[in-house]
C-alpha cells in the first residue's frame, strides 16, 4: 500500500471511528438504534407533564380564589369553613367534567408507581410502611374526583422519604394517602382533584 | 386506739410522700413560662377538666402562652367544633389573654392555620421567639423538601444564644404502643436538630405522657394525653425516663437563663413528673447520618 493510499484511508476512516466512539459514549448500542431513556429520564418527562397539569390547575384555583374575599387569619372559624366550601363548589363547577387521570396522566401514573415501588422495595421500605401504619391509615372510604375530602377524617401521614421522591407541589395542592390510593388534594378547598388507585401495597 | 395511730402514721406517710412530690418553680422575673397540651380537641369532659386544672394552676404559675402539639380539633372543622373543642374549654385562659400556638396533627384540617387564636398566621409551620427561647412549630404530617429547607434555614439563622424548642405532632422517640417512634421523620430532621443545637422537643400523637432519656443531647417529651388517653399505652422500650398513662395530663414549663424547669400534672392536680434540664454546652456537630444530604 502506498503512503498516499494510506493517507486517504485515514482521512475517511478517522471521522467514522470518532462518530462510533461518540455514539458509544452516549450509550448507543450497535444495531439497536437510539438509546432507551433511563428510568430517571422517563420519570423526569412524565413528572414534567404532571407538573404542567398541576400548574394549569393552580392557575384555575388562583383565578377562582381571587374572585372570592381573600381568606385571612380570622377568629371566626365559620368564615374559614365557608371559604373552603365556596372555593370547593366554584372549582367543582369549573371542573365539572373532570375525571380521574386528568392530572395524573398515564405517564405520570407510571412514574408515581415506579417511585412507590422503589420506596417500598428499597432501604426505606420498613420505615415507609411503619409511617403509614402509625398515621392511622384509612381503609374503607372511596374518594371521587371533585368531591371534598370528608370532614373530620384523619389524614394518613405521608412517609417523608417517599414525599422527597415526588415532584414538589405548589402550596395550593398536596399529596395524600387514602387506603391504597394516592390522592391529589386542593388543601385550601379540601377538594379531591385527582387520584391513583391501588398504588400502595396491600400490607400498608 | 392502735388502729387510729396506724391510720395517722399512714396519713403522715402519704402527706410526706406528697410533700416530697412538691415541685416549686423559681418564677424568676423575665423567665419564659408556658404550658404544653397535646391530643386534646375532643370536646369531652376530660378535656374540660384538664383545662380547668390549667386555669387553677395558672393562679400559682402565671404562664403566658400554651403550645399545642396537634389533634387540636377532632372530628370536624365547623364553627361549632371550634367552639366545643377549643373556645369553651379554654375560655378562662383565653379571657386572661393566654395565647395558644398550634401545630397540626393528623386529625386537624390544615385550614386551622387560618384560625387566628392558633397564631399560625396562615402557615403550616412557623417560628416565634419568647424571651431567650426560639420556638419552631413544624407540620409533621407533611415533611416535604420545602419545609426541610425552611427548617434548616431558620435553625441556622437562630444562632446559638437562645434555647431552641421544636414542637410538632409525631414523636421522634416514643414508647407508645399505638404509634411509637416516627423513625422516617427522625431520619430527616434529627440530623438538623443535632447540627443546629435544638435543646428540647415536644410532641403528641401517642395518647400518653412520656419523658424520654436524652437522645444525642436532646430532651424529648410526648404529651398526648391532654384530652385523649390510652391507659397502659406505654411499652417497655428502655428509652423511657418517666411515663404515665393513668390519667390525662398537661405540662408547665419555665425557662430561666440556662435552666428549663418542668412539671407535668394530671387533671386532678397530681404531679406526675417534674425536674429541671440544663442546656448542654455543645459545639454544633455535623449530622451523623448522610441521609439529609442525599435528599
Amino acid at each position: 500500500m502506498t503512503t498516499r493510499k494510506r493517507k486517504i484511508r485515514i482521512k475517511y476512516l478517522f471521522p467514522l471511528v470518532m462518530w462510533g466512539l461518540l455514539l458509544a459514549s452516549a450509550g448507543a448500542k450497535p444495531g439497536t438504534g437510539p438509546a432507551a431513556p433511563s428510568e430517571e429520564a422517563k420519570n423526569g418527562a412524565d413528572f414534567k407533564e404532571f407538573m404542567d397539569r398541576v400548574q394549569a390547575y393552580v392557575n384555575l384555583h388562583k383565578a377562582i380564589a381571587s374572585s372570592l374575599p381573600a381568606l385571612k387569619p380570622t377568629d371566626q372559624p365559620e368564615k374559614i369553613a365557608n371559604h373552603q366550601q365556596t372555593l370547593a363548589q366554584r372549582i367543582g363547577e369549573a371542573r365539572r367534567h373532570a375525571r380521574r387521570g386528568d392530572i395524573f396522566s398515564q405517564g405520570a401514573r407510571k412514574a408515581f408507581r415506579r417511585a412507590v415501588r422503589e420506596e417500598f422495595g428499597g432501604p426505606h421500605a420498613h420505615g415507609a410502611r411503619t409511617t403509614i401504619r402509625q398515621g392511622e391509615p384509612l381503609k374503607t372510604i372511596r374518594l371521587r374526583v371533585n368531591e371534598p375530602y370528608p370532614d373530620g377524617l384523619p389524614y394518613t401521614t405521608l412517609p417523608p422519604t417517599l414525599l422527597l421522591k415526588f415532584p414538589k407541589l405548589p402550596d395550593q395542592v398536596a399529596y395524600r394517602i387514602v387506603g391504597r390510593e394516592l390522592v391529589l388534594l386542593d388543601v385550601e378547598a379540601n377538594l379531591v382533584i385527582d387520584r391513583i388507585p391501588d398504588i400502595f401495597p396491600e400490607t400498608t | 386506739m392502735r388502729k387510729a395511730r396506724i391510720a395517722i402514721l399512714i396519713l403522715s406517710l402519704i402527706a410526706f410522700c406528697a410533700s416530697g412530690d412538691e415541685f416549686k418553680f423559681p418564677l424568676k422575673a423575665g423567665s419564659v413560662k408556658f404550658a404544653a397540651i397535646g391530643d386534646m380537641g375532643t370536646g369531652e369532659a376530660p378535656q374540660y377538666q384538664v383545662a380547668e386544672r390549667m386555669n387553677t394552676e395558672r393562679q400559682q404559675f402565671p404562664f403566658d402562652f400554651v403550645i399545642m402539639l396537634g389533634d387540636n380539633i377532632y372530628g370536624g372543622s365547623s364553627g361549632k367544633d371550634f367552639e366545643k373543642k377549643f373556645e369553651l374549654p379554654y375560655k378562662a385562659l383565653l379571657d386572661s389573654s393566654v395565647k395558644f400556638y398550634a401545630s397540626l396533627g393528623n386529625h386537624d384540617n390544615p385550614n386551622e392555620r387560618f384560625y387566628k387564636l392558633f397564631h399560625m398566621n396562615g402557615a403550616n409551620y412557623y417560628t416565634f421567639r419568647k424571651g431567650n427561647v426560639r420556638f419552631f412549630a413544624l407540620d409533621s404530617n407533611y415533611m416535604d423538601a420545602k419545609q426541610l429547607a425552611w427548617l434548616e434555614k431558620e435553625l441556622q439563622n437562630s444562632g446559638t444564644s437562645d434555647w431552641k424548642i421544636c414542637f410538632f405532632h409525631h414523636p421522634l422517640y416514643s414508647s407508645g404502643k399505638t404509634h411509637g417512634s416516627s423513625i422516617e421523620l427522625r431520619s430527616l430532621i434529627e440530623p438538623l436538630f443535632i447540627k443546629y443545637g435544638v435543646d428540647v422537643v415536644f410532641s403528641g400523637h401517642d395518647h400518653v405522657y412520656e419523658r424520654v432519656k436524652p437522645e444525642k443531647g436532646i430532651y424529648y417529651f410526648t404529651e398526648g394525653s391532654s384530652g385523649q388517653l390510652r391507659p397502659d399505652g406505654l411499652a417497655q422500650t428502655g428509652i423511657t425516663d418517666r411515663g404515665f398513662t393513668d390519667d390525662r395530663t398537661f405540662m408547665l414549663v419555665e425557662v430561666a437563663g440556662d435552666v428549663l424547669y418542668f412539671e407535668t400534672l394530671s387533671r386532678g392536680g397530681r404531679i406526675v413528673d417534674s425536674g429541671e434540664l440544663r442546656r448542654p454546652v455543645r459545639a454544633p456537630e455535623q449530622p451523623s447520618s448522610t441521609e439529609q444530604k442525599n435528599h
